[in-house]
């Protein structure tokens, strides 16, 4: 059975490919509905909710105390996890985290990262001695399509929402965790044989390689990742690079919005 | 329970910290169908805590060795997101996760027409997203309802509801610092329509009397809850006002 609908589906992709249309109807670069909550769980220093069709995710954000490394005596740390746990979807099944979950956080966590959005040295209290650990974990509860665009905006969305909690610590004043651009992620899925956006799980599933850019405030690549069996060309890339400029500014509009900028 | 003894839970007037009254309950919200990639879903806002369950199935059960040939078996995971507490907590099963796990299983194996589907499993995933006391409970709520959205036959729902003690007091659905410094807490499964009790855990101290006034509390609140899981199923089924 898992061989024969993707073979069924493909030829349905590619058929409508040619036609330069979607299943959903949608245009190629297309987005579903985005609806993005901030601020939204009660023990979370800072958290987010966002919904792609019927993708939803969460994501949380803890801080903890803890000593610096010896060689990074003045800074602080960060780290994104991302739990693909079997409520997300019928193919998820129970363990130890899976491949798949672990270059979602990866992935995740390199464009935020990368970005420089967070300044280490400001999470430092006491030199070689405390420093803040951030902790963004991501929490997807209903895969249906582009859980990487998902898990990435509601990432960057709790951190910049996040307030971190001095007083519980006993280390000053609780103050706003400090984010200083929004890195947002663009993926792209081959499907019907051309790359499309925000890919649905029937994209996903008659579909071949995927494509995911991070890109800041000034459209500077942070984080890239070819993932799955597939090649691409240049031209091709230079495509869909052209086209997450313009998505990746639709979503940190969205994010800005929702902070109330 | 924690029974560090000498804080302070309840107002000099009688009342309770949160400005609640002894018999009353945190407000619960419930909504159903919420999660489009699940068979059935529900989320249960209880108080601060929020708990989300989807339900898969009934599918084949593999490994065959979990196969039960009369019956379909449920396959219950308890897990509370590293977010929802104060403290992170560490992804992963734990042992109270697995117990909690375990008895809400069998609990809900008590309601679902089982026999119905021979070897066949039914996942049911309750993912705990903000943690204030009473996660177990409003969790097999969820799953209640969850089970109910996705068309599961039941001889009834299940209500997951809480009473215990503070400052030897009895009281209705213990909030975080009542859990933490009370003396008791008795979290209960019941089937609102027959009144029979599918899930049972007690930890701390309570009297004959103070368990019957528990007890008491405990059913006066599942019939609230029942009506509110009863209003959630409707709403998504007969499109009634949202």
């Amino acid at each position: 059975m898992p061989e024969l609908v993707p073979s069924l589906l493909r030829q349905e992709l590619a058929r409508l490919a040619e036609e330069d249309a979607r299943l959903d109807g949608r245009g190629r670069w297309e987005a579903r509905e985005i609806t993005l909550e901030t601020d939204c769980l009660y023990n979370a220093e800072g958290s987010a909710k966002v919904t792609m069709g019927g993708t939803i995710v969460y994501a949380g954000v803890k801080f903890e105390l803890r000593t610096p490394w010896p060689d990074r005596p003045t800074q602080g740390s960060l780290m994104c996890g991302a739990e693909l746990r079997p409520v997300a979807g019928r193919k998820y099944e129970p363990g130890p985290p899976s491949p798949q979950s672990i270059e979602l956080s990866r992935v995740v966590d390199r464009g935020i990262r990368e970005s420089g959005c967070i300044d280490m040295e400001s999470l430092c209290i006491v030199p070689g001695e405390k420093v803040w650990g951030v902790m963004i974990d991501i929490h997807v509860l209903s895969d249906q399509g582009n859980i990487f665009d998902a898990c990435g905006l509601a990432a960057i969305a709790a951190l910049r929402t996040a307030v971190v909690p001095a007083e519980r610590f006993d280390v000053g004043e609780d103050h706003k965790l400090q984010v200083s651009s929004t890195p947002i992620m663009a993926s792209y899925t081959r499907a019907g044989g051309r790359f499309v956006y925000d890919p649905s799980e029937e994209e996903e599933l008659g579909g071949d390689e995927r494509i995911h850019i991070t890109l800041g405030d000034e459209g500077h690549l942070h984080s890239l990742q070819k993932g799955l069996k597939g090649v691409f060309t240049p031209a091709e890339f230079a495509e869909i690079f052209d086209e997450a400029q313009k998505h990746c500014v639709v979503l940190r509009k969205l994010v800005a919005k929702e902070e109330g900028n | 329970m924690g029974g560090y003894g000498d804080v302070q839970l309840l107002r000099e007037d009688g009342s309770r910290l949160d400005g609640r009254k002894l018999d009353e309950m945190r407000p619960v919200k419930i909504e159903a169908g919420i999660l489009p990639a699940a068979d059935g879903s529900a989320m249960v806002t209880h108080g601060l805590n929020v708990a989300v369950a989807a339900v898969y199935g009934p599918m084949e059960a593999h490994p065959r060795k979990i196969q039960r040939q009369d019956r379909a078996v449920i396959d219950v995971r308890y897990n509370m997101a590293p977010f929802s507490t104060s403290d992170r907590i560490r992804p992963g099963f734990n042992r109270r996760s697995r117990e909690i796990s375990k008895v809400t299983a069998e609990a809900l194996e008590s309601v679902v027409l089982v026999e119905r589907y021979p070897r066949s499993k039914i996942r049911v995933e309750i993912e705990i997203l903000a943690a204030e006391a009473g996660t177990r409970c409003a969790g097999i709520t969820a799953a209640a309802v969850a089970l109910a959205d996705a068309g599961i036959p039941m001889r009834d729902l299940i209500v997951g509801v809480a009473s215990g003690k503070i400052e030897d007091t009895v009281v209705l659905d213990l909030d975080k610092a009542e859990d933490n410094y009370g003396q008791a807490d008795l979290p209960v499964g019941i089937l609102p329509n027959t009144g029979e009790i599918a899930f049972l855990q007690m930890d701390g101290d309570l009297s004959p009397d103070e368990y019957n006034l528990a007890m008491e509390y405990n059913f006066k609140a599942a019939k609230e809850i029942h009506e509110v899981m009863v209003d959630a199923l409707q709403r998504r089924y007969q499109g009634g006002d949202v």
